[in-house]
């Protein structure tokens, strides 16, 4: 982290100059302003949708439904894999059937999951958690087969019970994997969320960026952009926190 | 039994995917006695490693016995073993790797905390036993390592190249440290190795494969006169002994014949 403060600045450095010279060429009609929008018609949206509106609620809303499809998707999957590795032969059957899972573009399975299970929340749930579930249950099979095979010969030749091997190798090797999973699958978590809500739903900042679109009102859509990938930069780096605590030994080096 | 380790007619395979039969031992004998230390030697591809795993009982052999000799109060011995690699595992302080042979068999206790501080003290250890493996240098990982093979308490122990990879100087103090185990603990060691000079150096006595499938070509007492006296051996002082350059041509010459026997086949 120490390292990358000079990057950070830089990027920093070079965001503000842009949104300054984007919001001065739309000041001077250089660019239509009502086609891209402006940083400051972006700060009104924000102003009116925290004040008059339901941006607040939208931005919880979303937040909920990435959240809960990320912990359960990924969890079920990391859970599902790992315990695989007793299983070398089920295995092999149940990776073959969620590489296949995994090519089916999950969106697509949008309009079903919001057939079956409404238009509120729990759909939005189901869309982010199906779109983690496959990649984290890959990552965690390969990530425990890929063990040290003279570590695990160490443990056997300790007389080790397999449950004590798992606990004690394959569950402490894997945990960098698991939260390098964790990462990757809060992007692809939002995207599920925000999709589904574009496809039926009454709240969400995925509605909010769709209705705004309707209105041609390019502004709040913008703002609905910066508030995802803001939730996206946040939720990684609390995962690189707790990351950071519990890989310790890792961090340290 | 009186060996702590016997070896009788041990032969072994491997079928390829072809269904084609690699032949890899025939009918290998010898046996390792208490506190006493067997070097085997033989070229590389000789399947050094393979009579590693099945002595160790990671593979089974397909013909012959391994037999584990009983500890002086009749309990069943046990082997432990140490590689090239230090195979520490990162997440874990130095005393937890230490303890881990303990750990998977028991929960541990203060005792046991005791004496893996008293061992890792013993080696120069005791200011890292809560760091983790990362900041340590190679030979220091490799006595970690040692000292999780021995506080389990085996009745054999396994080297397979474990020294290898250091420099020189830590390389003679961790053959030293093997040495006087044998003295203090009575432990039997079984080292597997290409180095000659380590071979005669550190073993009473040495088994040399050769041929394909291989079998024991030699085995040669190494007794040293060191300092003249009765002096105990140990790295150095083995290395200058009378015999050392009588021996090392002996093995070689046996190493080489079994090379050209080969080539020739």
């Amino acid at each position: 982290m120490k390292k990358s403060n000079g990057a950070t600045l830089i990027v920093t450095t070079i965001l503000i100059v842009l949104i300054i010279l984007w919001q001065m060429a739309a000041q001077a009609n250089l660019i239509n302003g009502q086609l891209l929008g402006s940083p400051i018609g972006i700060f009104h949206s924000a102003v009116i949708g925290v004040t008059k509106g339901q941006l607040l609620y939208d931005t919880w809303v979303t937040l909920v439904e990435t959240l809960l499809g990320l912990v359960v998707g990924s969890g079920l999957g990391i859970g599902l894999g790992l315990v695989l590795w007793f299983y070398p032969r089920t295995s092999d059957i149940v990776e073959q059937f969620s590489i296949l899972l995994n090519s089916i573009p999950k969106i697509a399975l949008g309009p079903l999951i919001i057939i079956w299970f409404g238009s509120g929340m729990i759909s939005k749930i189901w869309l982010a958690g199906i779109s983690t579930f496959a990649v984290a249950m890959i990552s965690a099979c390969a990530a425990a087969q890929e063990v040290d095979k003279d570590l695990l010969n160490l443990f056997k030749s300790f007389k080790a019970q397999r449950m004590m091997i798992f606990k004690k190798l394959i569950l402490p090797a894997t945990i960098p994997w698991i939260f390098s999973i964790l990462r990757i699958n809060i992007g692809f978590a939002l995207i599920g969320a925000v999709v589904g809500e574009f496809i039926a739903s009454e709240n969400g900042l995925g509605h909010a960026v769709f209705v705004a679109g309707s209105l041609f009102d390019l502004n709040s859509v913008w703002l609905g952009v910066v508030i995802l990938t803001l939730m996206a930069a946040i939720l990684t780096w609390v995962v690189q926190l707790i990351e950071e605590r519990i890989v310790s030994w890792k961090v340290s080096q | 039994m009186e060996n702590r380790l016997e070896v009788s007619h041990l032969s072994h395979a491997f079928i390829k995917a072809n269904g084609e039969e690699i032949r890899i031992f025939q009918n290998l004998n010898f046996a390792v006695g208490a506190a006493e230390i067997v070097a085997i030697v033989g070229r590389s591809g000789a399947g050094k490693s393979t009579l590693f795993n099945l002595i160790s009982g990671l593979l089974k052999p397909s013909a012959g016995k391994i037999a584990l000799g009983a500890r002086e109060d009749g309990s069943a011995g046990s082997i432990a073993y140490m590689l090239q690699k230090d195979l520490l595992l990162p997440w874990r302080t130095i005393l937890e790797n230490a303890v881990l042979g303990i750990e998977l068999q028991r929960p541990v206790t203060t005792a046991d905390r005791s004496r893996a501080k008293d061992m890792l003290a013993r080696y120069g250890l005791e200011s890292v036993a809560n760091a983790y493996p990362h900041s340590l240098s190679g030979g220091m990982k490799q006595r970690v390592a040692l000292t999780r093979t021995l506080l389990a308490n085996p009745t054999v122990v396994l080297l397979d190249e474990p020294f290898s990879a250091l420099d020189y100087e830590t390389r003679l103090m961790l053959e030293n440290d093997v040495i006087s185990l044998t003295r203090s603990e009575g432990t039997s060691v079984i080292l597997v190795t290409h180095d000659i000079d380590e071979a005669i150096a550190m073993s009473n006595r040495i088994v040399v494969l050769g041929g394909r499938p291989a079998k024991i070509t030699r085995e040669e007492n190494i007794v040293l006169t060191v300092d003249g006296s009765s002096a105990e051996r140990d790295a150095v002082t083995a290395r200058g002994a009378p015999e050392f350059p009588q021996f090392h041509k002996t093995i070689w010459n046996a190493l080489r014949a079994s090379d050209v026997a080969h080539a020739s086949a």
